[in-house]
């Protein structure tokens, strides 16, 4: 009988004419759920392709104002990134003096390489410029004709009566404004000047003079006359101990600031431009590697969010790079480090977190201060007056955990040196890896009071009030640094310029932190 | 053998509804009715607490802000594609275990309990490591991984998986594989009885672990914050996305984000199960 047939098998036997209909439906569903795998994978891939307010390249030409002296790599880097990516570079090439007037006059371009960075700091200084990118170093020296039948070997053998030699105009040209300035300083300019057969715009005509033979020396930098292969450069110790950086900065005014940049970046790689620029025989930077689209990876401490997360996105949109920003409290980061992450820079909560992998990182730079603060009930309803009172009996303490975070190893450290700490005892009820955490268990009103940081409070000063702690343990110094690990150190520093920046300042004010940053060197 | 076949619950035969009460069952109805009450009661409170906490304007806002809508997307499409990864590991691995005896079974019977025993957060900090190590770089080379969008669904996966394979493992053990064996003694082979027999019969065991894997995924939030990180508009999740807001103190935007998890929770599971019961499987069987 049926019935002693497991009741489906029964009713499977008894149609087995649904048998193949039935088995060519599961057949179809598993390969639908392919298919919708494939794309599920196919969408997830869009999106995370298509970030919102991501940058957009522009095909649109770009164009460059480029110190003549550099013609010969930067020529050559241009037609090359033209074809690889079909953008064309249009470059004006003069002295860097003559260059930055036209850039003050036309207000067009984007893009500046200056043969020194002095033209680019006062391009600064006039509001022309936004981001520079360092890329070669280069030094004035004498040029003459190969095997200097004159024997110059020295200033005052170019100075003798006999000699007649040419030198860039100090207001045009780089060259000519660096000698300026080094033989000013040691009183030697004046009588120099007189001896000057002639001046002229760029350095390149200099080396052209030169080796014309309408004059027997001139003054140009040492890359120059290694172009050269019919002259040869005479090296002198005044002029090498005050090497000038080559830079690029992208233009204030530039409709296309993502795109120059890119272009800037791919001139600066040390894997692109760079080698041109070593194959034209300048002493290059340490660059960055070439990326279209760099990926950059940065660890912050969960607490600077509110102050860094809108220029980080701002960043990211004018780079044309794309940032993954891990935030977490700093002792689950460090630990990360410690797993193996090499992250390519590290926004600390706390200095004494910074330390601990400071074998990781370059000079950190302290760009924010935070300072603990009691957080209470709004109105204080307990009446607390300062964190000795943590220790009256019956209160409900919640403190940000010591070893998770930098704010508790702060507060943490506070409390022992006052002899607080193992006071608590029953008070504490709870140790959170986070500070927003205990803000939140405030609200919820499981805890009466909470050592926090003003930025927390900032963020709640609606419903807590907050006491202040003077001690001074109770600061936090938030130092931002680069990883050594990183392919992209030039990009970083621009993070960090970009960090530092008065519209950055402003966020971390608004959001409670204290300002600290001091540049490093302040040319 | 028989008896066993009798007492086994099948999951095609619902159990006949109660038809008359007699009054001496009261008591027991009300024990029932207290006990599950209570429970019903405790997460509607838990919802009034979280509607306490926002306004429709919190709502609304969080709609309108591109980092939750991009995440409300992720979301939705890495748990789907989670959920159909498990099912087929799941699927084998649980019929696999349910219907043969190997060599090592008891191992991989608790190897694959070690998800759902471990902490999130040491799943996902095994998973960083994994991928750090020379293996998992080379990996890294050609598509990355490690804070992009692929860690989401591994981190998703890695959990998920166990629970869809605890389901199928549980509904083949329930069902008898006499069923199987009829059909091969009537000429299918094993591949065709799995096809033909097994896997319809695990149908509502495949829905059950298809909406428990998708749960999970949905929720999983301690190895994604580790392994993937909390980056917005790139690997920010709904859970993230409450971290993240919970971390800067605005509770009003991370309960506005719970109950938008909440709600879309709850249409895709009713939306799963009805399509599951009364859909198409249903007809072809």
């Amino acid at each position: 009988m049926r019935g002693k047939l497991h009741p489906p098998a029964s009713n499977a036997l008894r149609r087995r004419g649904a048998c193949s209909a039935r088995a060519s439906f599961w057949a179809l569903a598993a390969l639908g759920s392919v298919a919708m795998m494939a794309v599920l994978a196919a969408l997830l891939f869009w999106l995370s392709r298509n970030p919102q307010g991501s940058n957009v390249v522009t095909r649109k030409p770009l164009v460059l104002f480029c110190a003549a002296g550099l013609k010969p790599p930067v020529e050559a880097v241009a037609r090359r990134y033209e074809r690889t990516y079909g953008i064309p570079v249009q470059i004006q090439y003069g002295g860097s003096g003559t260059l930055l007037s036209n850039i003050r006059v036309s207000h067009l371009g984007d893009l500046f390489l200056a043969a020194d960075e002095s033209y680019l700091k006062s391009a600064r200084e006039l509001g022309l410029v936004a981001e520079t990118i360092p890329l070669a170093l280069q030094r004035p020296v004498i040029v003459v004709r190969s095997g200097n039948p004159q024997h110059i070997h020295t200033l005052e053998d170019l100075q003798s009566g006999g000699t007649r030699f040419a030198l860039a105009n100090p207001d045009a040209a780089s060259i000519g404004r660096t000698v300026r300035a080094l033989l000013s300083h040691t009183g030697q300019w004046a009588e120099f000047e007189r001896k000057v057969a002639v001046f002229k715009p760029t350095v390149n005509e200099v080396a052209n003079d030169v080796k014309l033979g309408s004059v027997d020396a001139g003054i140009v930098w040492d890359a120059t006359a290694q172009q050269y292969p019919e002259l040869e450069g005479v090296h002198l110790p005044i002029f090498d101990g005050a090497p000038e950086t080559i830079s690029i900065g992208v233009l204030r005014e530039s409709a296309q600031p993502t795109a120059a940049l890119r272009f800037a970046r791919y001139l600066a790689a040390c894997d692109q431009g760079l080698r041109e620029f070593g194959r034209a025989h300048y002493r290059i930077t340490d660059g960055d590697e070439w990326a279209e689209t760099p990926e950059i990876r940065l660890f912050s401490g969960a607490m600077l969010r509110p102050g860094v997360e809108q220029t980080l996105k701002e960043f990211e949109r004018r780079e044309g790079c794309r940032i993954t920003t891990v935030y977490n409290g700093c002792g689950i980061l460090t630990a990360q480090m410690r797993a193996g992450e090499r992250p390519d820079a590290y926004f600390a909560c706390d200095q004494s977190f910074m330390s601990r992998v400071a074998d990781l990182y370059g000079p950190p730079a302290t760009l924010v201060d935070d300072r603990l603060v009691l957080l209470v009930q709004k109105g204080n309803p307990q009446g607390l007056r300062d964190v000795r009172d943590l220790t009256r009996p019956g209160l409900r303490i919640g403190l940000p955990h010591h070893e998770k975070s930098a704010m508790g190893f702060v507060a943490w450290r506070m409390l022992k040196a006052m002899g607080l700490y193992d006071q608590l005892g029953p008070n504490l009820k709870v140790e959170s890896p986070t500070g927003d955490f205990l803000v939140n268990q405030m609200r919820t009103g499981s805890l009466d009071a909470v050592i926090a940081c003003r930025s927390h409070y900032t963020t709640a000063q609606a419903h807590l009030d907050s006491l202040p702690i003077d001690d001074p343990l109770a600061r936090l110094d938030q130092p931002f640094a680069v990883g050594r690990a990183s392919r992209y150190p030039q990009m970083m520093a621009r993070l960090l310029d970009a960090l530092a920046a008065p519209a950055s300042r402003a966020r971390f004010e608004s959001a409670g932190f204290g300002w600290r940053y001091q540049p490093i060197s302040a040319p | 053998m028989k008896s066993s076949d009798l007492h086994a619950p099948s999951p095609v035969v619902q159990a006949p509804p109660v038809q008359a009460r007699s009054s001496a069952d009261w008591p027991f109805f009300a024990a029932l009715a207290i006990l599950s009450g209570t429970y019903v009661l405790l997460i509607l409170g838990m919802l009034a607490a979280d509607l306490s906490f926002t306004t429709p304007h919190h709502l609304l806002a969080a709609l309108a802000s591109p980092e939750i809508r991009f995440s409300i997307k992720l979301s939705l499409l890495s748990c789907t594609l989670t959920t159909l990864l498990a099912l087929w590991v799941a699927v084998p691995t649980g019929y696999l275990m349910s219907r043969h005896e190997f060599p090592g079974k008891r191992f991989m019977d608790a190897i694959l309990d070690i998800p759902i025993v471990l902490p999130p957060l040491v799943i996902g900090l095994s998973l960083l490591i994994l991928f750090q190590t020379p293996l998992g770089r080379a990996l890294q080379r050609h598509v990355p991984i490690t804070y992009a969008v692929p860690s989401v669904i591994l981190a998703q996966f890695a959990v998920a998986c166990a629970f869809a394979v605890r389901t199928m493992l549980v509904t083949f053990d329930q069902i008898s594989p006499r069923c199987e064996q009829v059909a091969l003694t009537l000429g299918c082979n094993r591949s065709q009885a799995f096809w033909r027999v097994a896997l319809p019969e695990a149908r509502r065991g495949l829905l059950t672990a298809g909406t428990l894997a998708w749960a999970r995924a949905l929720g999983e939030f301690g190895p994604i914050l580790i392994f993937s990180g909390a980056t917005r508009l790139r690997t920010e999740v709904l859970p993230t996305t409450v971290f993240l807001e919970l971390s800067i103190g605005n509770i009003e935007a991370a309960v506005a984000v719970s109950l938008i998890m909440i709600v879309a929770a709850l249409a895709v599971l009713t939306l799963a199960r009805g399509f599951g019961l009364r859909g198409p499987l249903e007809r072809v069987w």
